[in-house]
């Protein structure tokens, strides 16, 4: 459940110039992993994550989700938009509860579901307001809460704290550590800040531009479960300088 | 909202007393009829016997005093001018029309408005036929209409729905073309049909543009009564207008005008009113960022 797999998947982008943006990339993520693709802005991190979201079609190869391939978009594929994306007409709460409406679902099966992940992602006393009166940390935490609700079978998160300022982002880090560790369904998170990557993820998968492709993977074998203060310890700055020297030495 | 602009907004510097005037509420009433007030004194001192520029036009007095018949006049068996006790009824059927021709034309151009703004092949079928009649004005319909529907009423509205759609349709799509790819991708992501995007995403964004639409083309809505009452319909605003001037009636003419004026304005102010209300979330993003 939740597995993510990429045989020779390639992109390129159309128009006046055209643009490889994935060359015969192959990746996997296991069941319940958590994987962060990591890689300087116009590598290719968006596409990848949109492919898997079927956002995007591919030009090349294959792409499966749970071994059937992804054709279109859909709610067991939770996606996180680096800047929350939530419809600015509705409050927070008919944000979250949007996808099972839509899709129908029983409200008695999804309201208190709704008010438990509000309450978890410490919005609970915010269901009536609207998007543009929370700040930008709350407004992903929105975002977070409406995919979750779905109940997906995996987490795509594009960024999803790039826009926030630092204190706000360790406090988002602390959160989503909390909920993965005890939902422990699969996520596929884009990032570019190595910090963030070591602290979040399982495995760290490096990409590099023109063409995009993942050059290198590096488990991440800190102790779980994890928390901010992990960011300071001997072990998080091995992997640090690991991972730097990786990336200057991508450059050559 | 940062504390910067808090800071700003409330350390303005001190405002002298004109500037005072000018934010107040009353303030502005006051200083919204400086102008229309001159005018009317003017006008009024410029005329001898009730009558300016050689007879061509009554004073203002004139005019009031002859809306007066106009409304409240009660006509008696041996009344032979229209002008009396019939204001209502004029404003009857102009505005009825409006409302009805401004109906059919946001019935249709919404709905039209969002499959071009959402569909490329939508887009590429209707959208030329739209930029090839637009510049056709509505006054070169009248024939048409007059030849289809007769001097009835139904001519008169099916000019206001030609003249309201294309202002309607075009900001539609417009609304409908620019929502957020993401708002989109997150809807379709959640689980939407393409008939949920449409319905629960696509319209809300486009909402603005359509408002936009909305009033403009409720302008050239009373345009096109006015016009078509002078010419395909015996009755409302425009007939009256064209009918008192044949008469020599300028006072009637000059009140119907005002007339016109006033519930032009007043429409427009009802869907303001209404734009204010659905358009809430609207105006909180304005106003934070
Ligand atoms: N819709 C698009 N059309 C054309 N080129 C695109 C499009 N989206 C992305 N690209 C190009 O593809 C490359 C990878 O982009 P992206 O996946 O957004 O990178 P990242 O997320 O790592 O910053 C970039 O060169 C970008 O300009
Ligand atoms: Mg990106």
């Amino acid at each position: 459940m939740g597995t993510i797999s990429l045989r020779s998947v390639s992109k390129v982008y159309g128009g006046a110039r055209e643009v490889v943006a994935l060359d015969q990339v192959d990746f996997d993520v296991a069941e319940g992993e958590f994987v962060a693709l990591l890689g300087p802005s116009g590598c290719g991190k968006s596409t990848l994550l949109n492919l898997v979201a079927g956002f995007e079609t591919l030009t090349d190869g294959t792409l499966t989700f749970d071994n059937a391939p992804v054709t279109r978009p859909g709610p067991d594929r939770g996606v996180v938009f680096q800047e929350a994306s939530l419809l600015p007409w509705l409050s927070v709460w008919e944000n979250v509860v949007f996808g099972p409406k839509v899709q129908k679902l029983a409200r008695s099966d999804y309201e208190p579901r709704a008010r438990e992940i509000l309450r978890v992602v410490g919005l609970e006393a915010f269901h009536e307001a609207l998007p543009v009166q929370l700040s930008g940390g709350m407004r992903q935490r929105v975002g977070i809460a409406r995919a979750l609700v779905m109940e997906p079978r995996a987490l795509l998160m594009d960024e999803p704290f790039g826009a926030l300022d630092a204190q706000t982002r360790l406090s988002m880090q602390a959160l989503l550590l909390d909920v993965w560790q005890t939902l422990k369904t699969t996520v596929l998170f884009v990032t570019h800040d190595i910090d963030e990557a070591i602290l979040l993820a399982d495995r760290i998968c490096v990409m590099t531009a023109r063409p995009g492709r993942i050059t290198r993977t590096i488990p991440i074998t800190l102790n779980r479960p994890r928390s901010i203060d992990d960011l300071t310890s001997a072990e998080f700055n091995r992997f640090k300088a690991m991972i730097m020297a990786e990336m200057r030495g991508g450059h050559h | 909202m940062t504390d910067a602009t808090i800071g700003s907004r409330t350390r303005r510097p001190e405002v002298s007393i004109l500037g005072q005037i000018v934010r107040s509420r009353l303030g502005k009433a006051i200083l919204a009829l400086l102008l229309p007030l001159g005018v009317l004194v003017l006008w009024q001192a410029s005329g001898t016997n009730g009558a300016v520029a050689g007879g061509a036009l009554p004073t203002p007095d004139r005019v009031w005093k002859a809306w007066l018949v106009w409304a409240f006049g009660k006509p008696g068996p041996m009344t032979l001018s229209p002008y009396v006790g019939s204001w209502a009824d004029a404003i009857y059927f102009s505005a009825g029309r409006v409302a009805k021709g401004f109906g059919l034309a946001v019935l249709v151009g919404v709905p039209l408005g969002i499959m071009i703004g959402w569909s490329r092949l939508a887009a590429s079928v209707v959208d030329p036929t739209i930029q090839w009649l637009r510049p056709v004005p509505i006054t070169a319909w009248l024939p048409i209409s007059i030849a289809i529907f007769g001097i009835s009423d139904f001519g008169a509205v099916f000019l206001i729905t030609i003249g309201a759609f294309y202002p309607i349709v075009i900001n539609t799509t417009q609304g409908a073309r620019d929502v957020d790819k993401n708002w989109i991708r997150a809807a379709l992501m959640m689980g939407a049909s393409q008939w949920d995007v449409l319905r629960r995403v696509v319209l809300p964004a486009a909402l603005p543009s359509i408002f936009t639409g909305l009033r403009i083309g409720l302008g050239i809505g009373w345009t096109a009564v006015i016009v078509s009452e002078m010419v395909a319909v015996k009755s409302g605003l425009g007939y009256v207008l064209w009918d008192a001037y044949y008469v020599g009636r300028m006072d009637i003419v000059i009140a119907d005008m005002v007339s016109i004026g006033l519930f032009g304005f007043l429409s427009d102010w009802a869907i303001v009113r209404l734009e204010h209300w659905v358009l809430k979330w609207r105006r909180l993003q304005n106003f934070n960022q």
